[in-house]
């Protein structure tokens, strides 16, 4: 793998960035309903609400308020939650971690299930285990997560008791323990999205002609899965994957909510209610910066795994 | 039944009654909130759900009644208005003390009363804007007042008059007293049967029982009961009620009314509707035009009594209530004091609403719009109903839904035909809903732009008439004309739906939406 490449694909994060920053300040600022009105609800006089928009700076112009907040992230400062009243940084801060294990537990739980029975499904294909596979994550695609999730907790928690209905616990058993239900929830999905790729990649090389060719040779079917089959059902495996840790975090906002996990895509959802833009600001460029990683991530093991890749 | 066992008996019910008698001290009450508080601070804070830990945090000169109509002692044993009303003077409790065991003293009250009436501080201050200064010597507070006030008392005990301990907040570091009280809300210090030792946002809260606290329990030792309480976020209705059923918490609030009779047939749990003072309406705009420039026909009188008797409000609660909600008769709820047990609000007539409709030139029905809130079951259940009955007397509803945010911003900007409304008192006086419905002010009668020049008048005089019945009979009046009126359309009243384990014992929710913990006990 060349240095030029990484470097060129950490450049392109830039302009990306500051895309998203701008796109961001003038989304959240353009939609109707201010923070003030939000928080101060019904009883609130005019006179009150135009003096808090004057002490948060929120009658200057837009284009003023844009330069503030450049400059603030520019310092590593994202501003201050206006509701919360604490710093974005340290909101984001207690929060992240939450989310980041919950998502990697969930992508793990999902690669552990799709793999094997991907490749199970594949090397038996068109017998009733492949069809069996194949209607179980189809509906697992299908059903909402909320409704996933309430199954698993009715069933699993409630009714049997053999885990915790929400919360996340202290340590870090603790942590896998009580956040099984929601990577479990989360997972599924993820193994629904890899199980159909994943199936039709590894038939594909296993109808290869190379593959054909190490059958001939008298090579095991062992063998044959491992060196050629699963590495190369990997490449799109990593790039499944990645492309979909986004839409993990965007499943999180619910199941953090089902499960009452204090995560940041919760505290994304009560900013967005409340209209607290520098919370919404802050929570933004920290997605966009973290699927800019994981993008980067996939495309470095992706180059690893296929040197092809570089050349695009 | 021989005599041996009917002595038993007779001992095992003595036992039982003495054991009812003394609550059980110590443990921990985990409580799942709806959603985590934002920020704690009485006098400048605004929402639910801060008001209702600050309530467990801070005590007040005088505290609201179990029934949250009249005020009772707190912080101040007593208290005397003078005979032309312009003074009133409190006696602050000896050796009462803050949670860090600092003394209360009749400088931090008014320091306290002169932070919370400042008007750059917060949305609250008008609650005592009739205060002209505070005046403190030994034990004595005396407010001299601007004009005669009957609804202070119901201000010293609500929430934004909580007593803070004035040296401490200013030790907190911060250069202004927004700065300062940011810092001091981190850790907040007062003198309420609780005080908080733990938060992590959006997780959980614990409060511990503060050793201090003045009041005396069944067994004559001080309160609280408890020695720890939990409150953990749980968002998810769903997911609040599951936890209480598995028993990982002992009680939630916010049940959704429609799950009210499945917890009440669970045999493990206590489903209690504590009745509140909450009112559930549809706001209108009263305007000729609307801001688009549109006829408006909802400012004919007329129409919105038609509106008014074209809705089947026991249909309505039977719907959307799930049967635990009942007819609003005023334009306040039968729970807020002064509420005129006379008034009939409206019956439902179909024709009477036809004919009214014909009466205003609008024989053809009317085409109207009313906001909504997105993903809000109820205001969707309420909706389709409200469309029913109307569309029977040939008014046609458009639902337009909206995240909340956007609602507020609409209607604050006068920018809505109808929308759903509800409304909570926060005092335990009438002055509060009818300043906001009733009377022009700041907001415009709700944003809905009605004004009525009598009740414009008897309001000004019911804020200072200290006579009761004289009061009473200015809010009867208040009462009839708005109902004749017809500014909004009257629904329903709802009650607090709160769950809990059978274990727990002592738990109350005030019509104001108070939470009270401190005679709460968890039976063995």
């Amino acid at each position: 793998m060349h240095s030029s490449y990484v470097i060129r694909r950490l450049l392109q994060i830039i302009p990306l960035f500051l895309a998203v920053m701008v796109l961001v300040f003038l989304l959240v600022h353009l939609i109707p309903g201010d923070p003030v009105s939000t928080l101060l609800g019904d009883r609130a006089t005019p006179d009150i609400v135009a003096r808090a928009n004057r002490e948060l700076g929120l009658d200057k112009p837009l284009i003023v308020q844009f330069g503030l907040f450049v400059n603030q992230v520019l310092h590593g400062n994202l501003g201050e939650s206006i509701n919360l009243k604490v710093p974005v940084l340290r909101l984001i801060a207690d929060r992240l971690p939450i989310t980041l294990f919950l998502t990697v537990y969930a992508a793990l739980l999902g690669v552990l299930m799709a793999v094997p029975l991907a490749v199970l499904a594949a090397v038996r294909r068109n017998t009733w285990v492949d069809a069996v596979i194949r209607a179980v994550f189809q509906v697992g695609l299908s059903l909402p997560v909320f409704y996933v999730a309430l199954q698993l907790l009715t069933l699993l928690g409630a009714r049997l008791g053999w885990f915790p209905i929400g919360g996340y616990g202290e340590t870090f058993g603790d942590h896998l323990y009580h956040l099984f239900l929601p990577a479990l929830t989360l997972g599924l999905n993820l193994a629904a999205v890899l199980v159909r790729t994943l199936r039709s990649a590894v038939i594909e090389v296993l109808t290869a002609e190379y593959v054909e060719f190490a059958r001939a040779k008298g090579m095991s079917a062992r063998v044959i899965l491992s060196r050629h089959v699963l590495r190369n059902a990997l490449i799109s495996t990593v790039t499944l994957l990645g492309l979909n840790i986004g839409a993990l975090i965007g499943g999180a906002v619910i199941t953090e909510t089902v499960f009452a996990i204090p995560g940041v895509g919760r505290l994304m959802v009560d900013a967005i209610f409340g209209r607290d833009y520098p919370v919404i600001q802050g929570l933004t460029l920290t997605f966009a910066v973290l699927v800019s990683l994981v993008f980067l991530v996939t495309d470095l093991v992706h180059a690893r795994l296929d040197p092809r890749a570089e050349l695009t | 039944m021989n005599r041996l066992s009917r002595a038993t008996l007779a001992i095992a019910a003595a036992l039982t009654v003495s054991h009812s008698l003394a609550a059980t001290r110590g443990g921990t009450l985990v409580f799942g909130r709806y959603a985590d508080s934002l920020f704690l601070d009485p006098v400048l804070n605004d929402a639910n759900l801060d008001i209702w830990i600050l309530t467990n945090l801070y005590d007040t000169l005088l505290q609201p009644t179990a029934d949250g109509k009249r005020v009772q002692p707190g912080l101040a044993s007593r208290y005397a208005v003078s005979a032309d009303g312009k003074t009133m003077t409190l006696t602050l409790r000896s050796g009462i003390k803050f949670a860090d065991g600092s003394p209360i003293t009749a400088a931090d009250v008014k320091w306290s009363l002169d932070r919370a009436r400042n008007p750059d501080n917060g949305a609250w201050n008008g609650l005592i804007s009739s205060i002209d200064s505070v005046a403190a010597s030994g034990n004595t507070v005396t407010l001299s007042l601007k004009r005669p006030d009957p609804s202070l008392p119901s201000a010293l005990a609500t929430f934004n008059t909580g007593i803070m301990p004035q040296k401490l907040f200013a030790a907190a570091p911060g250069a202004n007293d927004a700065a300062k009280a940011k810092a001091f809300a981190e850790k907040p210090i007062g003198s309420g049967p609780f005080v908080l030792s733990e938060w992590k946002r959006g997780s959980y809260m614990v409060l511990k029982r503060n050793p201090y606290y003045w009041k005396l329990g069944d067994d004559k030792k001080p309160l609280p009961y408890l020695d720890t309480l939990r409150f953990e976020i749980i968002p998810d209705d769903s997911t609040r009620i599951l936890k209480l059923q598995a028993g990982e918490i002992q009680g939630a609030e916010f049940i959704p009314l429609s799950r009210v009779a499945e917890l009440k047939a669970d045999p493990k749990i206590n489903m209690v509707l504590f009745p509140s003072t909450k009112v559930n309406d549809i706001i209108m705009n009263n305007r000729p035009k609307l801001k688009d420039g549109s006829d408006n026909p909802l400012s004919d009188v007329r129409v919105r009594q038609a509106l008014n008797y074209a809705v089947d409000r026991n249909a309505l609660i039977q719907l959307v209530t799930f049967g635990t909600g009942k007819p609003m008769k005023s334009f306040m709820s039968s729970g807020t004091p002064l509420f005129d047990a006379s008034q009939k609000g409206f019956t439902y007539d179909p024709e009477k609403a036809k004919a009214l409709l014909k009466a205003a030139g609008f024989a053809n029905g009317i085409d109207v719009t009313s906001m909504a809130t997105s993903g809000s079951a109820d205001d969707q259940a309420l909706l389709t109903a409200l469309q029913q009955m109307w569309g029977a007397v040939g008014v046609r509803l458009k639902i337009e839904q909206l995240d909340a945010a956007t609602k507020t911003a609409r209607y604050r900007a006068n920018d809505f035909q109808m929308r759903t409304g509800a409304w909570t008192d926060d005092i335990a006086d009438p002055s509060e809903i009818t300043g906001y419905y009733a009377v022009k002010g700041e907001t415009e009668a709700a944003h809905t732009g009605f004004s009525d020049p009598t009740i414009e008048k008897l309001f000004v005089q019911s804020q200072q008439e200290t006579d009761k019945t004289k009061r009473a009979a200015l809010y009867k009046q208040i009462q009839t004309l708005y109902t004749a009126a017809s500014p909004t359309i009257y629904l329903f009243e709802t009650p607090y739906a709160v769950a809990l384990l059978k274990s727990v014992k002592g738990f109350n929710q005030i019509p104001l939406g108070n939470n009270i913990f401190e005679r709460t006990s968890i039976e063995k």
